[in-house]
């Protein structure tokens, strides 16, 4: 049974006033008004951080509240910075089974009304307990690996710095990202260390907002082809190779496989770039080219809307802005959007028939990876 | 490698042989209980490290963490006293409760730290 994406509601994210259900509420309003306001009878939403004694309890039926929808309904899923990707999932998986019609997938994310140690504490909570025990941070444990990776494939600074100019350019041309103005490598170089190899500007902000997809029964140009999920040792120190995401490599052969797709197939592809060096470590994993050799694509513009395959045409984790449940299900949204050709000013250079989006949850202990495109699986 | 008596622990599952860093008793590859331990010398070869320009709450600057590899090709994390190593120095690492501390080894040799490929952790 084939299902497909048929409205795409992204919020505007960066520092809002508003609360984390305005947030919710202001993407699904985007994507019911894309479908006229037709019923819908499952609704699946996702958080990641704490709300206080009953704040995140209460965000699905809270939401649901909010939306009308109490006759529909609903499950609340939980995959830390790939929670969009998983809600898309469960959503799907729901459909398939013939027992729902149209599902309405929420995630959002309220970051900055606390602080960052506050909030660096809570996304650790996604690392295993033994790393955090030692004072590890996300963008730590993301550090020693993109050094990792770095020192073995000899690749310079400067194509990391590549990947956040190319981030921000693309950002700048989407309404809806945080960051509005592009930047230079030279900014990017200049920008303060924030555990080296990384600089501020090679990392993806703290930011607020939502995004919501309806998903129906049938085929249309963004149907589901096929889907995967993966897992890793949740301990960094227990993986065989520290410059590849096994948990992306696992999605997505699962993904491959259910959609009867090669990557050879694929024309535009939405990664999980919450640090710049994971946006080439993706482009491997993903299949798109052999390991050590994804920064040719930054380096010779194969990414760029009018590339071999356009790569984050909407700018991505670091030109987004990365309010945490949110990002993965904007990624997934950003292809619909791109095959729909509902992307605007953004559309790449030719509408693709078939995208992809890749999500990673906590240190790539938990990925997706979800293939769309025109007619059936 | 020069001997500072400093020792670590390891741990090797009985069923498939991997060795890795002890945990909370279970293989990390095949799940097997049946977890032997056994000392190694506490020195490491340096893999990564970093400097935490933002350290997490109740930790204070210079917070720097590495990854180091031990004998058998197990990997741990380890906070770094003392700087931040050259990838490829040798550390010595000892055991504090739950976490673990580097600090150099002076008249360690350095290893290339590129060239060798990602090892598997197998008996």
């Amino acid at each position: 049974m084939s299902v497909a994406v048929v409205s795409v509601g992204l919020g505007q994210f960066g520092k809002r006033t508003e609360g984390l259900i305005d947030l919710a509420a202001e993407a699904a309003g985007r994507a019911l008004e894309g479908i006229g306001r037709k019923p819908v009878d499952l609704l699946v939403a996702g958080t990641m951080l704490d709300h206080g004694p009953y704040g995140a309890e209460a965000f699905l039926p809270g939401l649901a509240s909010r939306l009308g929808l109490e006759s529909a309904s609903g499950i609340r899923v939980d995959g830390t910075s790939a929670t969009g990707a998983m809600a898309f999932y469960a959503a799907v998986l729901a459909l398939e089974s013939g027992r729902f019609d149209r599902a309405l997938v929420v995630a959002a994310e309220k970051m900055t009304d606390r602080p960052t140690t506050v909030v660096t504490r809570e996304l650790a909570a996604s690392l295993h307990p033994s790393e955090v025990a030692c004072g590890a941070t996300m963008p730590a444990l993301a550090a020693l690996v993109s050094q990792r990776y770095l020192a073995r494939y000899d690749v310079p600074s400067s194509v990391i710095d590549a990947v956040s100019v190319h981030a921000r350019t693309m950002g700048a041309r989407n309404p809806n990202a945080q960051f509005q103005r592009p930047v230079t490598a030279a900014e990017v170089q200049a920008s303060r260390p924030v555990a080296l190899p990384l600089r501020l500007l090679h990392c993806s902000a703290m930011s607020d907002g939502g995004s919501a997809l309806v998903l129906e029964r049938g085929t249309g140009p963004a149907t589901v082809l096929g889907i995967g999920q993966g897992f890793d040792a949740l301990r960094l120190v227990d993986r065989f190779d520290l410059t590849s995401f096994t948990a992306t490599r696992l999605a997505a052969q699962r993904a491959y496989e259910s959609a009867h797709l090669t990557r050879k197939e694929i024309e535009v592809v939405e990664v999980h770039d919450a640090f710049a060096p994971f946006a080439l470590i993706h482009l491997e994993d993903l299949g798109l080219c052999g390991p050590g050799e994804a920064s040719e694509w930054f380096e010779k513009g194969w990414v760029l809307p009018n590339g071999r395959v356009p790569v984050n045409p909407s700018g991505g984790l670091i030109g987004r802005g990365h309010p945490i449940a949110a990002s993965s299900l904007a990624g997934i949204g950003e292809v619909a959007l791109q095959l729909r050709g509902e992307a605007g000013d953004r559309s790449i250079a030719r509408r693709p028939r078939i995208g992809l989006a890749q999500a990673v949850g906590g240190i790539a202990s938990q990925n997706f990876v979800t293939i769309l495109g025109r007619g059936s699986p | 490698m020069t001997d500072t008596g400093e020792t670590l622990e390891l741990a090797r599952c009985g069923s498939c042989q991997a060795r890795f860093l002890p945990n909370e008793g279970s293989c990390p590859r095949c799940a097997s209980t049946a977890i032997e331990r056994y000392t190694v010398s506490g020195l490491g070869k340096v893999v990564a490290a970093t400097e935490l320009e933002f350290p997490a709450e109740g930790w204070r600057s210079p917070h720097v963490l590495a990854l180091i590899e031990l004998p058998d090709a197990v990997r741990l994390l380890a906070i770094v006293e003392g700087g931040v190593p050259a990838v490829g120095s040798v550390v010595s690492v000892r055991r504090d409760g739950q976490l673990y501390r580097a600090h150099a080894e002076p008249d360690g040799p350095v290893a290339d730290e590129r060239g060798e490929g990602e090892s598997p952790r197998t008996g």
